[in-house]
């Protein structure tokens, strides 16, 4: 059944050569070969693990929804540290890049992005992500595109170290002729299934509710694509809200999400996913997103980057550390935002 | 005769066309309106279920803001990640899927991508597939929600980002490897359309109280099947209005209008 498939879309463009983003299935086994895997405290600055474990070129898989349970801190770290010729790796995403972006947009020789693959960069009801848009649209980056499924299944893929899993997906439309993926004929069945590649980023950076100092994580709310990712990823970086004892993780060891040994930085970060939500823990800051996105907005409508430096300015580079920016959220904004959570039961003990 | 709104009657025609017992997956806005009205209505035992891997949340703290708003995990029974989602609907657990784009082409293709030919440098970006194409693939019937607009029902999609019947061909959608049988109903204000079975094209099947014919074909860039007898779409009652209103009180969904 293989071949002869009409795309009606899209004749200008062209199947990639495929190539891999990011590290190989063989490069992502040896790191995990070479690791200490006995139960260590992990845990240390932001500062300290991003200047250990990202690098320029390196393709760093994010985690989270859209703007939910998104590793904001991480992010602002990694623009305050500057970093090039990145490759990002998602899902759905929202805040998280579409600062990224506007960070190269404001300035390409601290932070850029050379390619990204996802399926999904937007903010849902409050509008498409401006500086990620004009990127694309001034074609400055590369992009590959699959559905939430596909990047999912790609991220489990490398997470059961196989280098490639099949989709009942994607075959027939236009990502078919643009992305990565190949459709092959099934040796058991005769028909026709799309293959993904799995998908290793350099660094995971994950937020999750609670985890112990070997960083055994506990999520809670939707588990996104976060376990996958982790266990993708060459090396992991975790974002808590708290630490809990790991007395606690070994009273419920079904509640560990994602294991200490593929983790390798726990840093404890109170409102670590803020303007996004944090289930159990507060909701969006809708005028805050409305705010970084009139900025973005606003460099698009006069090309003028005034905007966008001012708040890059306040919120990141003039914050050390990810406590100074949320310094800068009344005391009542954070209140309400944990009232709108509406206090969703979580296990503590 | 009561008023309501275009987004009110969309919400309406989704509710009404779906069946009690059956799983529905539900993007952001319309879809969930619709089926929470399902819900209160005529369909008390159908499944909400949310790309994140929520299944058959309570929805008690308000209508979440987004498919990943943590108001759409509260009170389900049911509550992993996207794989669990989107693989039970691989599997064929799920029923409907409600998706939405900027554009549609005559076989139910939609795009969510890009506008312009250019992949690599577009007019305009547009968000991405996100869960659409996966659950074009793989729900068994999808219901496409889009407003009627010549810009949107176009001969050719830019992209196609979810699959409907492809170049309408025998057997593209099995060829293409997904096991959803396609687009199934398209749903605007003004018009419910099907899709003929012989043909796989888009066929006209109901138009909205005082609406033409002409007035629909006139809002699109193809023509649709046009069958010997088009039926009036139903209009909400003040009941089914009420209930609307109760779920969407802020009108963040119902309260939008449609540039004529």
């Amino acid at each position: 059944m293989k071949g002869g498939m009409a795309n009606p879309a899209l004749t200008r463009c062209r199947k990639k050569r495929f190539e891999w983003w990011g590290p190989t299935f063989e490069e992502a086994r040896k790191v995990a070969l070479s690791k200490s895997k006995g139960l260590k405290d992990k845990r240390m600055s932001l500062k300290e693990s991003v200047k250990k474990f990202v690098r320029d070129g390196a393709n760093i898989g994010i985690g989270g929804f859209v703007n939910t349970r998104i590793p904001v801190a991480a992010i602002h770290e990694i623009i305050r540290y500057g970093v090039k010729n990145l490759t990002l790796s998602f899902h759905s995403q929202a805040y998280a890049v579409d600062i990224l972006c506007g960070a190269m947009i404001i300035d390409e020789n601290n932070l850029s992005i050379e390619r990204v693959e996802l399926a999904y960069e937007a903010h849902e009801m409050l509008g498409l992500a401006p500086c990620f848009r004009y990127l694309v649209e001034k074609g400055l980056i590369e992009l590959d595109d699959y559905t939430n499924y596909g990047m999912t299944a790609r991220f489990k893929a490398a997470a059961m170290g196989v280098p490639f899993i099949p989709v009942m997906e994607e075959g027939g439309t236009s990502m078919e002729t643009v992305n990565r993926g190949r459709m092959i004929e099934c040796p058991f069945t005769g028909e026709n299934v799309y293959l993904l590649p799995a998908c290793h980023p350099t660094v995971g950076l994950i937020h999750v509710q609670m985890a112990d100092i070997y960083g055994n994580c506990r999520i809670f709310g939707t588990l996104c694509t976060c376990p996958e990712i982790a266990q993708a990823s060459l090396h992991t970086i975790v974002t808590t809200e708290v630490i809990i004892p790991n007395e606690n993780v070994r009273r419920y060891p079904n509640l560990t999400e994602i294991p200490w040994f593929i983790v390798d930085a726990v840093v404890e970060q109170p409102w670590g996913g803020y303007p996004g939500a944090v289930y159990g823990f507060y909701w969006y800051d809708v005028e805050h997103l409305r705010l970084w996105i009139k900025a973005g907005r606003d460099f698009r409508k006069t090309g003028k980057t005034d905007a966008l430096e001012n708040y890059f300015n306040r919120y990141v580079f003039e914050c050390e550390t990810f406590d100074d920016f949320i310094s800068k959220v009344p005391y009542k904004t954070l209140k309400r935002l944990k009232a709108l959570d509406g206090n969703r039961p979580i296990i503590w003990d | 005769m009561v008023d309501y709104g275009p987004y009110e009657m969309i919400a309406y025609t989704g509710s009404r066309l779906l069946e009690d017992g059956k799983v529905v997956f539900v993007g952001t806005g319309l879809p969930m309106i619709a089926s929470i009205h399902a819900q209160r209505t005529h369909a008390p035992n159908i499944v909400l279920l949310f790309e994140v891997g929520s299944w058959g949340p309570s929805l008690e703290l308000g209508l979440p803001y987004s498919v990943g708003d943590t108001r759409a995990c509260v009170k389900s029974c049911y509550l992993k990640g996207l794989a669990s989602a989107f693989e039970l609907a691989q599997r064929g657990f799920v029923d409907y899927g409600f998706i939405g784009g900027a554009q549609i082409d005559v076989y139910g293709n939609v795009n969510s991508t890009v506008i312009g030919d250019n992949y690599s440098k577009p007019n305009v970006r547009l968000p991405g597939s996100g869960g659409a194409g996966a659950m074009a693939a793989n729900c068994e019937k999808t219901i496409v929600i889009i407003p009627l607009e010549k810009r949107r029902f176009v001969r050719k999609v830019d992209f196609i980002t979810s699959i409907g019947y492809g170049d309408g061909s025998e057997g593209y959608r099995r060829r293409s490897g997904v096991r959803g049988s396609g687009p199934w109903r398209v749903v605007t204000h003004m018009a419910l359309f099907g899709f003929d079975e012989a043909t796989r094209r888009m066929k006209l099947l109901e138009v909205a109280p005082g609406i033409q014919v002409d007035d629909v074909l006139d809002r699109m860039d193809f023509e649709p099947i046009i069958p010997q007898e088009v039926k009036r779409m139903k209009e909400p009652t003040s009941k089914d209005l009420k209930i609307l209103r109760e779920v969407d009180p802020e009108r963040l969904f119902l309260g939008r209008d449609i540039k004529e």
